[in-house]
């Protein structure tokens, strides 16, 4: 079973960048230099992005599941901190498919799909650290969406709004500087921005290194300001939970 | 002060009213109706360290809703709640590591995972030292037969089985207070019996204060000294098993066998006849007015008889009476829930 995730997982990113890459191939035909950005870059940026997008993958109806069937009660029965447990369970996913998923599917890509090195040695490692920071936003605006189960029980519209939102707005998809300027500036007054878009720019060598600090300044920002929301509401969860069944 | 204070706990359920119809639905999502359902009503009691309480009411009287409070999951509407010092809602963590809990009617183990996996899991998870888990486990092997299966996991487990390795594993980390929620919920009687054994050993041995929960009054018979008995979120018993016989398990029933089938028997005032079958007649009276040697000795001296016995009634029927209104306690030794009642009543050692 393990096995088949595994194999699928990894030829589903090299499908999404190939389809994606294909599209992009085909809307520069008609005008070769889009927004004064090359082919080759853009390419690298969808590359980027997917495969991002493999480990940043998270689950979505851990807590739900766990409200729902009231079985939070033997996690709340043991002294451990039940966020810090949710934390690490995904986090140890992450890094699974760190080591299974993104490993073979880098080398594949950088072959198939001439991956761009990253614009500098600094950058590469300030994209490193830039896409650590991407994870802990998401993760901190996930949290906050699956705390809510804890008042709707059923969650699933929530994750979906979110889902959508996160694939248009955080640059998974699209990068955002083919958006509409004004949608790109109201992209900039929101977290979302922080998850993919700004670790990918930074690898691009798109940012000026005057501004890379910014960037991550405001990086680290978003998941503070998340993370306090999340902490206010595990706060009120804690009162609200009603244990189900006998 | 003693290990555990419940003062003034109140729990309130929030229901959701829903409407009928296709009106009522929309009207229930735009203006969300509740309604309160008070399953715990302003409860008072205290445990000291090292006794085992019994705890038992009728179904939904809101035993499982007291215990999720002493055990933290679960938010008090208002009052209070003393652990050793430690609010088990406010310090959770703290407080989880000093209590083991154990509810019947649900596992608290990994299903996937094989029994061992679960016990090595929660060692790391309670830190528990390399001797002392070697020492449990083969403690609870002895007593509880765990090794049998050992290698399964949970979810193939039998419900007396699983039972047995949930007890183990809230017992693992030796702690302080124990909460039992029905833990003979559907076992067999030899299965019960082992586990009642087990619990008085634990008890006696590592002085471990326990609340125990069920619906057998045998269970409570056998292991506790003291019961509190909580119907509709108030508590209208505080005290203990002998005082509830000795206050109202006062009719005895004489059982005679006659030489021959009688149609009618002379009896003396305040002797009942509640039941006759072949030879056999059943007798009541009450133990404070009449003497039952005095009795024998006058229907021997009256009639031929082959047997006699006396028994006395059983807690469960008293119990029984009780759920049922039959008992109106006196406030002499029910207490009124509003006075603390293990002041009232010196408590067992
Ligand atoms: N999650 C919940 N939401 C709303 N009401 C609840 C909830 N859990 C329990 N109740 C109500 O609270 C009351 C007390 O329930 P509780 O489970 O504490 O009873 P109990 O004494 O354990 O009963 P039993 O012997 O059947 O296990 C019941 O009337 C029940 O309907
Ligand atoms: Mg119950």
């Amino acid at each position: 079973m393990y096995r088949v995730d595994y194999f699928a997982g990894v030829i589903n990113t090299l499908v999404m960048i190939f389809v994606n890459i294909a599209i992009w191939k085909a809307i520069y035909e008609a005008d070769d230099n889009l927004g004064g950005v090359q082919l080759k870059v853009v390419m690298t940026y969808i590359a980027l992005a997917f495969l991002m997008q493999c480990i940043f993958v998270m689950e979505d109806y851990f807590i739900e599941s766990k409200v729902t069937s009231g079985l939070i009660s033997s996690d709340l029965l043991k002294p451990i901190s039940f966020r810090a447990y949710v934390f690490s369970y995904n986090v140890g996913s992450s890094v699974f498919r760190v080591l299974m998923q993104l490993l073979p599917t880098l080398v594949i890509s950088i072959f198939l799909f001439k991956l761009l090195p990253p614009f500098s040695t600094e950058m590469g490692i300030l994209f490193f650290f830039s896409a650590v920071l991407g994870y802990l936003v998401l993760y901190c605006l996930n949290f906050i969406v699956w705390m809510s189960s804890f008042w709707f029980y059923y969650t699933f519209s929530l994750v979906t709004i979110k889902d959508a939102l996160v694939m248009v707005l955080s640059g998974a998809l699209i990068p955002l500087w083919f958006l509409p300027q004004w949608l790109f500036n109201f992209v900039k007054l929101t977290p979302f921005e922080s998850i993919f878009f700004t670790p990918i720019s930074i690898y691009l060598g798109q940012v000026p290194a005057a501004d890379i600090k910014t960037a991550i300044i405001k990086q680290v920002a978003w998941i503070v300001v998340l993370a306090l929301a999340g902490h206010l509401l595990w706060n009120a969860a804690k009162h609200k939970l009603v244990l189900q069944g006998g | 002060m003693s290990l555990i204070e419940v003062r003034d706990l109140t729990k309130d359920y929030r229901l959701n009213v829903k409407k009928r119809g296709l009106l009522g639905a929309v009207q229930s999502l735009l203006v969300p109706e509740y309604k309160l359902k008070r399953a715990v009503d302003n409860i008072n009691f205290s445990i000291e360290k090292g006794e085992m309480v019994g705890f038992i009411g009728p179904n939904g009287a809101g035993k499982s809703t007291t215990v999720k409070m002493l055990t933290g999951i679960l938010s008090p509407t208002s009052g209070s709640i003393m652990m050793g010092g430690l609010s088990p809602h406010k310090d959770r963590k703290k407080n989880a590591s000093r209590i083991g809990a154990v509810f019947g009617q649900r596992t608290q183990l990994w299903w996937d995972l094989p029994v061992a996996d679960t016990y090595d899991l929660l060692r790391y998870i309670y830190r528990i030292p390399e001797k002392k888990f070697e020492q449990n486990m083969e403690m609870f092997n002895d007593l509880l037969g765990i090794q049998e299966f050992m290698s399964q996991p949970v979810r193939q487990l039998s419900l007396g089985q699983r039972m047995r390795a949930d007890i183990a594993a809230a017992l693992l980390h030796d702690p302080e207070i124990v909460f039992f929620d029905e833990p003979t919920i559907g076992l067999d009687v030899v299965a019960k019996e082992k586990i009642r054994e087990f619990i008085k050993k634990i008890n006696a041995e590592k002085n471990t204060t326990m609340l125990f929960t069920t619906h057998d009054m045998l269970d409570i018979e056998k292991t506790c000294k003291r019961m509190i008995i909580i119907d509709q979120g108030t508590i209208i018993y505080n005290g203990t098993v002998e005082q509830i016989k000795e206050r109202y398990g006062r009719s005895r029933t004489l059982v005679a066998e006659f030489a021959q089938k009688l149609d009618r028997i002379d009896l003396p005032a305040g002797v009942e006849l509640i039941d006759q079958k072949d030879n056999k007649k059943y007798l009541k009276f009450n133990r404070d007015e009449i003497q039952v040697s005095g009795l024998i000795a006058e229907l021997t001296s009256k009639y031929n008889i082959l047997d006699l016995t006396v028994t006395e009634p059983e807690v469960e029927a008293i119990i029984r009476e009780i759920y049922e209104g039959g008992i109106d306690f006196d406030k002499g030794i029910s207490g009124d829930s509003k006075k603390s009642l293990s002041e009232q009543y010196c408590v067992p050692c």
